[in-house]
This record gives C-alpha cells, structure tokens and sequence, in this order.
C-alpha cells in the first residue's frame, strides 16, 4: 500500500466522479459529434471537390475524424485540472494534503485518474465518428490510438492541474481554459493539414501536442501523416513527462488555509 | 500547525511522539482531522469516501472490508452509506466525517469547530458520538470551539486562547473557581433597606454591593453557595424583608468573558475567514 495505495485511491475517485457527472459525460460526447456533424458537413462540401482533398483521396470527413477524436481527448483533459479547485473548495484538498503520502503520488492518481476517463471518451467518440463515417481499415495498429491518447490526456491533465494550483476561482479556470485551449486547438492539424499551412504556422503547429496526437492517430487510422510517426511520437512523450513534472513541482506549493 | 497543514514560523511541536516539521508523515498517520468545513467528496457516497481515505491513509483492503460498515454503523449512516454524500444534511455529514477519520485508527483526534451551524439537536448527537469516540477508542480528542457549553460538556482540559496566546489552562472546574468571586441578587419586598445593606457589606466575604434597580442589588460574594444563607440571615435581624435571591452558577461563558473582555473584536474580523463563514453556512 502506501504511495501506491494512494495513487490508486486518488485514480480510482476521479474515475468515480467522473461516472457521477452525467452532464459532463453527455456534454464531452455530443460536443465532438456536433462538430463531425455541422463543421465537418459544412466544411466537406465547401472542400470537398477542391484543393488539397480532391488530390489526396480522403474526404474531409475522414480526415476529420483523428482530429475530433483528439480534440474530445484534448479538452476533456485539460478541463478536468479544474477539479483541484473545485477540491480546495470543498475541502476535500486539505484532507488529502493531512495524508501520510506525498503529494506527488496523489498529484499523479488524479492525473492518471482523469486522463484514463479523458481517454475512454475519447474512445467513444472514435465508436461514434465509425459509425458517422466508416474508417478504410480497422486493424491492430489501431489499439495504439488508444495509447496516443492516453498519453496526450496525461499531458493536458498536468497542465490544467499545474494552471488550477495557482488558481482560487473556477470562472479563472474557465477563461483560461479558452485561452489557452482554443489557440491550441486552431493552432494544430485538427481540422486542417499542416501541408497546406503557411511555413511559420506549420512550424508553430509541429510542437504543439495536439497536432503530435493527431498526426499519430492519423498515422494509425488513415495511413498517412505530415509528421515523421517517430517525431510525433518522442515529442508528445516528452510533453507529458515534461507537463507531469511541471504539475508535481506546482502542487508541492498548494497551500490551503486550515 | 499541529496537524502539520501549516508551517510554523518559529518554534517546534510534537503530536504523538513526532515533530510536526521534521516528521509530518509520522504525525499524520497517528492523527484524524475534522475541519471547520466539511471535507468530503460530495459526488461520492459514503462509503466510497471512507473507503478512499482509507486508502490514502494506507489503509489494506482486509482492514477497511471489515471497519468501513462498523464506523458507518457507529455513526448511524448504514442505511445510506451508498447515498451520495451532496444529498446528506449537515449532521449527517459531519457524523460521516467523523467516521471518516476513526478509519486509520488514530491516536489523536483534531476536531476544528465540529458543531458550527448544527441545529441543537444534531449537536448534541455530535456530543454523544465525540464523547463515544474516547471511551470506546480511547483516542485523545482535541477540539476547538466557540461554543464555552461545548467546551464544558466535553473536554477534560480546557485552554483559553486568546490574540494566539494560551490564558487559562486546567479542567472546567478549575477555571470557574477561578473567577474572583460570585454574584447574588437580593430583591427587597419593599424599599431598599439600607441598614440590612449595610450589615450584608460588612459581612467579611462580600466583595461588594451594588444597586442594580429600584430594590434589587447585587452582592458579588466569594462563595454563593455559603453566602446565600448568610445574608438572608442577616437581612432579617435587620428587619428586612427578602423577596428573592438569586444566583446563577457561573460557566465557563463567564470565565471566558470576564479574562477576554466583552467588545467586539472588529479587528479580529477578517474578510477571508468571513467568506469562509458564509460558505460553509451556505454549503449546509
């Protein structure tokens, strides 16, 4: 037991809370749906004969796919760092930090915790977007979609708990949340090739994990990828240990009052 | 400081054997900490919440199976130990708490306000439960507390802190034999009878005679419980008719008062903990 117990306990409570919030749950689902249906029919039959599609012989709406997937991942991930304030609200925070485990275990059972639930949505989504249109070929290579984005869920989930650590209000959160999230977001190759990018964009979008996520998840759905699969790989691993890091150190310094 | 939340700017502290700053992980095995708010996960039920922070606590699996329904039990929350907490009342919350904490079988019990906004009846159930938790566990209870009433029922030792300092120490007894003197209220039948009065002022254990209205006066006296016969005795041989006496018995409410001083403390009124206040009454 001990730093173990604890990670698992703080793992196994944020996969319970999440269950618990049906809201949150149907919102983080119909969300991406919503998305694959209006953007992605509007914006498939503005491109769809033209340009960059007509020649690469996927339909937007597939190449959409990875990118809403990630997208689902990606902000559910992130926005669940929201939790610690919500914690340090309730008091539940003062409770775990009275706890005779470091903080870094309980850090990473949240994380962990969340990025698991981040990435079971993010899974369905998948379900549903197969369903809205069917993929060329599902085979093996595809469970590792799964592991993509496990490791882009860890990723967000740090920073949106190390941003959270520093911050006493929800509605903070929130706007940072929109900040932060929606330059990421347009800022990647979510919903249009970095081939087509203009050179100092494509650049910015490589670093950006999001843009690794889906590139590897494209990679793996679709058989194609702007990104050599070993640079998105090794550069998305390294932001979630890098981000993960960054989350302990934050939370080592939450203080609360008693 | 003591539960080791807070660091201490000067000076050191030991709770159970262990130093508060050199070993916390040792002191926050050995203790349970109820907070003024309430610190539970509202989404979970109250089962899962002890079974979690008994997790934490480190806890095996063995162990909670066996105590998790027994503590749940003892606090009278088995019929809703699945039940989400958010849809618990406010005892049965801090009763849950309560539970909570006995879970990793600790030595020493800190309790920060645990009645604060308990309607009369919770509170005394909460009474009940503290006062279980020490002859069934034997487990030392700390507590802090606004409420002198609490502070008397409850506690074997008592401290007055106040501007951070320790005023008073010792059993609730030893304070109020403490106060310097008490005091009798003598009502006359009729008139003030000044000769009885003056008889009853120089009896050797009055401290002093006051008027209070028209024709009642108050005898502040070391001992009530020996002067009251007295002056009934010597305000007849004087020829004056008692009314009534009365006396009440002073509480640790008055120990209190009369070593703090009875103004309001504006300065002490800070807008953090006002907010928190007002959460936590909004929170129940």
């Amino acid at each position: 037991m001990g730093e173990l117990g604890a990670l698992y306990a703080m793992w196994y409570r944020q996969v319970k809370r999440f269950y618990r919030m049906r809201s949150r749950v149907a919102a983080s689902i119909i969300q991406p749906i919503v998305w694959m249906a209006f953007f992605g029919i509007g914006m498939s039959s503005a491109l769809g004969r033209a340009g960059f599609f007509a020649s690469s012989g996927v339909s937007y709406m597939l190449f959409m796919v990875p990118g809403v997937v990630m997208m689902a991942v990606f902000f559910t991930s992130f926005m669940s760092g929201i939790a610690v304030i919500w914690d340090r609200e309730f008091g539940f925070l003062k409770r775990v930090l009275v706890a005779p485990v470091s903080r870094a275990s309980t850090l990473l059972g949240r994380v962990f915790g969340d990025a698991t639930m981040a990435t079971i949505q993010g899974m369905v989504v998948l379900a549903i977007a197969y369903l809205m249109t069917p993929l060329p070929s599902l085979n093996a290579a595809c469970i590792a979609v799964v592991l993509v984005s496990f490791i882009l869920a860890v990723a967000l989930t740090s920073l949106g708990t190390a941003i959270a650590c520093n911050m006493r209000s929800m509605e903070g959160f929130g706007l940072v949340n929109t900040l932060v999230s929606m330059p990421l977001l347009f800022l990647s190759s979510a919903f249009y090739p970095l081939s087509t990018m203009p050179l100092w964009m494509r650049n910015a979008a490589s670093i950006n994990p999001l843009t690794q996520a889906v590139e590897l998840a494209r990679a793996l759905l679709l058989g194609s990828s702007d990104l050599p699969i070993l640079y998105s790989a090794v550069t998305l691993l390294l932001w979630a240990v890098g981000l993960m890091g960054v989350a302990v150190w934050m939370f080592s310094r939450v203080t609360v009052e008693a | 400081m003591l539960t080791t939340l807070l660091r201490p700017t000067e000076g050191r502290a030991w709770v159970a054997g262990y130093d508060v700053v050199e070993q916390p992980h040792q002191v926050r095995k050995r203790i349970g900490v109820v907070f003024q708010d309430v610190a539970l996960d509202r989404e979970l039920t109250g089962f899962e919440n002890l079974w979690i922070y008994g997790m934490i606590q480190g806890v095996g699996e063995r162990e909670l199976r066996e105590k998790v329904p027994k503590l749940l039990d003892f606090v009278g929350l088995s019929r809703w130990a699945d039940t989400q907490v958010k849809r618990y009342s406010g005892g049965m919350m801090r009763r849950l708490e309560i539970a909570q904490i006995m879970v990793h079988s600790p030595e020493i019990i800190f309790l920060d306000e645990p009645t604060l906004g308990l309607d009369p009846q919770t509170r005394v159930h909460v009474w009940d439960y503290i006062k279980e938790l020490r002859s069934e566990f034997g487990t030392t209870v700390f507590l802090t507390t606004h409420y002198m009433e609490e502070a008397e029922k409850l506690c074997d030792r008592v401290a007055i802190i106040d501007h951070g300092k320790i005023i008073a120490i010792g059993t609730p007894e030893e304070l109020v034999s403490k106060l310097e003197g008490e005091v009798v209220y003598v009502r006359f039948e009729q008139s003030l009878e000044k000769v009885a009065l003056k008889r009853v002022e120089e009896l050797s254990y009055v401290l002093g005679v006051k008027v209070v209205e028209g024709n009642k006066v108050a005898v502040s006296v070391r001992r009530a419980s020996e002067a009251i016969p007295e002056i009934i005795n010597v305000c007849s041989k004087a020829g004056a008719r008692v009314a009534e006496v009365t006396y009440h018995r002073p509480s640790l409410e008055d120990v209190f008062i009369s070593l703090t001083g009875r103004g309001l403390r504006d300065e002490e009124w800070d807008w953090v903990s006002h907010m928190r206040l007002s959460r936590a009454r909004r929170m129940r």
